[in-house]
């Protein structure tokens, strides 16, 4: 036990030193930043879990059946979430952390270092999902006067699900490393993208959620309660726990107890034969992971044949940035993600219930489409979060090289501007016509998002690589994750605070060219200067959008010592 | 006190080291040297219990590193190339977690991390964050951890990588005195000039297979040159 609490230690101290040598009112004003969002996000959960279980509870007899049904699948969701995450940083705490040899190398056994490293991979991987469905499940509580029990069961019940899930990954990566070739460590998290990617996919399409709130559907009253009924499969370690906080809701606190204690039972054996199996794998597959790389893949494409209508330094820039992304596998699990999230963005487009709507449909068609431009302007801004904002900090400590070099700073910049610009300009672009053909909008909407779209994408990604130059992280265990600093929750602020310029500047005239063209009618002197004044204040904040973030990033850049 | 026997580690299909088959005595240092890629820091690694050999055993002070890894690794001062320090540790707190780790008891490590911090010019900055040090101070403070335990074996790979010359005498300096008091040194480097001064044998290792063993007077009657000097020896053993 000591052994695991000095291991601990190191973390616990860099924890406490965070604070204690650097700029103190740097560090009060990003803890005041992220604290104010955090808190914000969490009471907009709280806010809108309340208001839709108050709205079920006002529904007798259907409401109770709706907020179980309702709890089950947060449930099942909150646990899958905790094993994906944890997956993900139990590969890195277990093999691919920097201090592995280190502690290897110390008269302490494996499994204790694997106990310790548990330990910190529970943490980190649920802390956050934690924090984030509290305000759900304590909805439950307020709505249904719930008593202290509830509270007391609704912890005991989270920590059983986190320790399960994070025994699962675990044991689940201790094994796969030791059959899958340990040189193709890193190339699993393809593997696991491609897992998520079809837990995710088919998790929706079996749940379909559109049918709960379409009663339509179902023949009768009597299939569609019977359907909202069907418990869920006894076996899931979630299917417990809402088992548990469905007794604790309605008193039934013996109830509770029993389902709260098998989850526990299967906690206890999931850390025992985690542990067993760790004492018996975890070293040897350890040793395998320190092995060379081995590519997955073997890509032929080398660039040579268009690396003369480049300039030097700019084919040079662009050719080392493609084969970098495309030799690190692990960039791959996230082109399956994006991939994902294309698919299921369509597929919602695709199965609005917009006949049923009380709106006429040709309103509500070209509404959404307006409306689309800002969703798929927040999706180009997550996907160039986590590519264009990194791609100065993934040249981590090899950036000396860049300052070395004769190009200049601003040449630079741009290039990784262009790199990103075109692949993301033609996903988006993607996203809204497809989106638009699935609404079957008018031609003027389809010329407008997809015009709108053409002057968002470079503003986005000129922020993306303009915060990331001010901001960089060369240090970062993986730079893409720099995106949760401060710069990158920056970023998406002004990003934020961009698109929803755009949108709120183009609504109006929007509204009344739509509005002059289906009752066949002209527009007025007033509404033409409406119409041009708002167009060009669009065309000017997307220039600014474009010249202001990159200008800064050059200007921090060059300030930054190397 | 240490002893390789048919030691092999393969990565995939590349034999890293090859069966390789090596004594060092008490109070004796090993200087082992070898082009890039050699296997020089697979060696050691597997030696400190980083890396689990593919056959072979290493025995440390007679005991097997792959059956008692613990009680092996309490005898031996593990000093890696590019040691991994804890960016948001100080000095002081960097030593203490290595103290634990190694049951040191509280007044040996008041006197031990005192004596180690002075000896390797670190007191004065021993309670800042080791992220504000130099790469060579890191390289300082990674050797006096190892030292802090009094370890009977030290396993180093490239002690003089980063180090100011007067680092360097010192290092040298203690490394003798060491070895005069028993401790068995079993170092890895390119400085020729350093293994020439202080080791008492020298191993080559070449494509993962050990070349040529001994006293720096039978390398030279290995490859028949009187007079040569290590760096010669070493490249009539290795060019292509």
């Amino acid at each position: 036990m000591k052994d695991i609490v000095t291991l601990l230690r190191p973390r616990i101290f860099s924890f406490k030193n965070k604070g204690l040598f650097k700029n103190d009112r740097g560090r009060r004003v990003k803890l005041f930043l992220f604290g104010t969002i955090g808190i914000c996000f969490w009471g907009g959960i709280f806010a809108t879990s309340l208001r839709v279980l108050i709205y079920f509870k006002e529904i007798s007899e259907l409401g109770d059946i709706l907020a179980y049904k309702l709890l089950s699948m947060i449930l099942l969701t909150f646990f899958s979430l905790l094993i994906f995450s944890s997956i993900l940083t139990s590969i890195s705490k277990l093999y691919l952390s920097r201090d592995l040899s280190l502690v290897h190398s110390m008269p302490v056994s494996s499994f204790k270092i694997f106990i310790a490293r548990s330990i910190e991979s529970t943490l980190d991987s649920s802390w956050m999902v934690i924090v984030y469905t509290l305000p759900i499940f304590m909805s439950y509580g307020i709505v249904y006067q719930a008593g202290f029990f509830f509270y007391w069961d609704m912890i005991m019940v989270i920590l059983s699900l986190v320790i399960i899930a994070s025994s699962t990954s675990v044991i689940l990566v201790v094994l796969v490393v030791n059959f899958v070739p340990a040189s193709r460590m890193r190339n699993m998290s393809i593997f696991f993208g491609l897992c998520f990617f079809l837990i995710l996919f088919f998790a929706v399409r079996f749940l379909q959620p559109e049918r709960l709130v379409d009663p339509e559907v179902f023949s009768t009253a009597l299939v569609y309660l019977k359907s909202l009924k069907t418990p869920a499969p006894p076996y899931l370690p979630s299917t417990w726990a809402c088992d548990s906080l469905k007794a604790a809701l309605s008193g039934h606190i013996q109830h509770g107890m029993f389902h709260t204690a098998l989850s526990w039972t299967w906690a206890g054996v999931m850390v025992f034969m985690a542990i067993i199996i760790a004492d018996a794998v975890y070293f040897k597959g350890l040793s395998k992971a320190h092995t060379a790389h081995v590519r997955l893949f073997r890509n032929r494409f080398s660039g040579i044949h268009f690396r003369g209508l480049l300039p030097g330094p700019v084919g040079a820039f662009i050719f080392k940035e493609i084969r970098t992304f495309f030799r690190d596998q692990t960039q791959w699990s996230q082109l399956f993600l994006i991939a994902a999230l294309v698919v299921l963005y369509l597929y919602n487009f695709n199965a609005l219930p917009l006949e049923k709507a009380p709106i006429k449909t040709v309103y509500l068609q070209n509404l959404l489409s307006f409306l689309n431009m800002g969703l798929a302007g927040f999706v180009l801004t997550a996907i160039t979060a986590r590519f264009a904002y990194p791609a100065v900090s993934i040249e981590r400590e090899a950036f000396w090289l860049v300052k070395s070099v004769p190009i200049t700073l601003r040449r630079y910049l741009w290039i990784k501007f262009f790199i990103y610009f075109l692949p993301l300009l033609i996903l988006t672009e993607i996203l809204i016509i497809a989106t638009n053909i699935l609404l079957k909008v008018t031609p003027f909407m389809m010329a407008l998002s997809t015009a709108t779209i053409f002057f968002l994408v470079p503003g986005v990604v000129a922020m993306g690589i303009g915060f990331g130059a001010a901001y960089p992280d060369f240090k970062a265990d993986n730079p893409a994750q720099t995106v949760t600093s401060f710069g990158g929750i920056l970023f998406m602020m002004v990003c934020a605070g961009y698109i929803g310029a755009v949108i709120f500047l183009e609504a109006g005239p929007v509204y009344n060219i739509f509005m002059a063209d289906i009752k066949e009618r002209g527009l007025t002197v007033f509404e033409w200067t409406w119409v041009t004044g708002s167009f060009f204040l669009v065309f000017v904040l997307s220039i600014a959008a474009i010249i202001i973030p990159m200008k800064f990033g050059e200007k921090r850049l060059s300030e930054l010592k190397v | 006190m240490i002893e390789l026997k048919n030691l092999s580690k393969k990565y995939g299909n590349l034999l890293a080291v090859d069966t390789l088959n090596l004594r060092v005595s008490k109070g004796e240092i090993f200087g082992f040297i070898g082009p890039n890629g050699a296997g020089k820091t697979t060696t050691i690694n597997m030696m400190g219990g980083v890396l689990a050999p593919t056959s072979g055993a290493v025995m440390i002070c007679g005991i097997n590193m792959a059956d008692q890894p613990e009680h092996a690794k309490r005898k031996i001062g593990f000093i890696p190339d590019r040691a991994y320090l804890y960016e948001k540790l100080t000095g002081m707190e960097f030593l203490k977690f290595i103290a634990d780790l190694y049951d040191v008891d509280e007044d040996r490590f008041l006197k031990k991390s005192q004596e180690k911090l002075d000896m390797f010019f670190l007191s004065d900055r021993s309670n800042e964050l080791i992220e504000s040090y130099s790469h060579g101070m890191k390289q300082r403070l990674v050797m006096a951890a190892a030292l802090l335990h009094d370890p009977q074996v030290i396993v180093v790979d490239e002690p003089m990588v980063g180090l100011d010359p007067l680092a360097i005498k010192m290092v040298k300096d203690h490394f003798k005195h060491l070895a005069d008091e028993g401790v068995t040194i079993f170092m890895s480097t390119h400085t020729l000039k350093v293994a020439e001064d202080i080791c008492d044998k020298i191993g080559i290792i070449h494509k993962g297979t050990l070349i040529a063993t001994g006293t720096y007077e039978d390398l030279r009657r290995n490859v028949h040159a009187e007079g040569a000097d290590l760096e010669q020896i070493f490249i009539r053993l290795t060019e292509p």
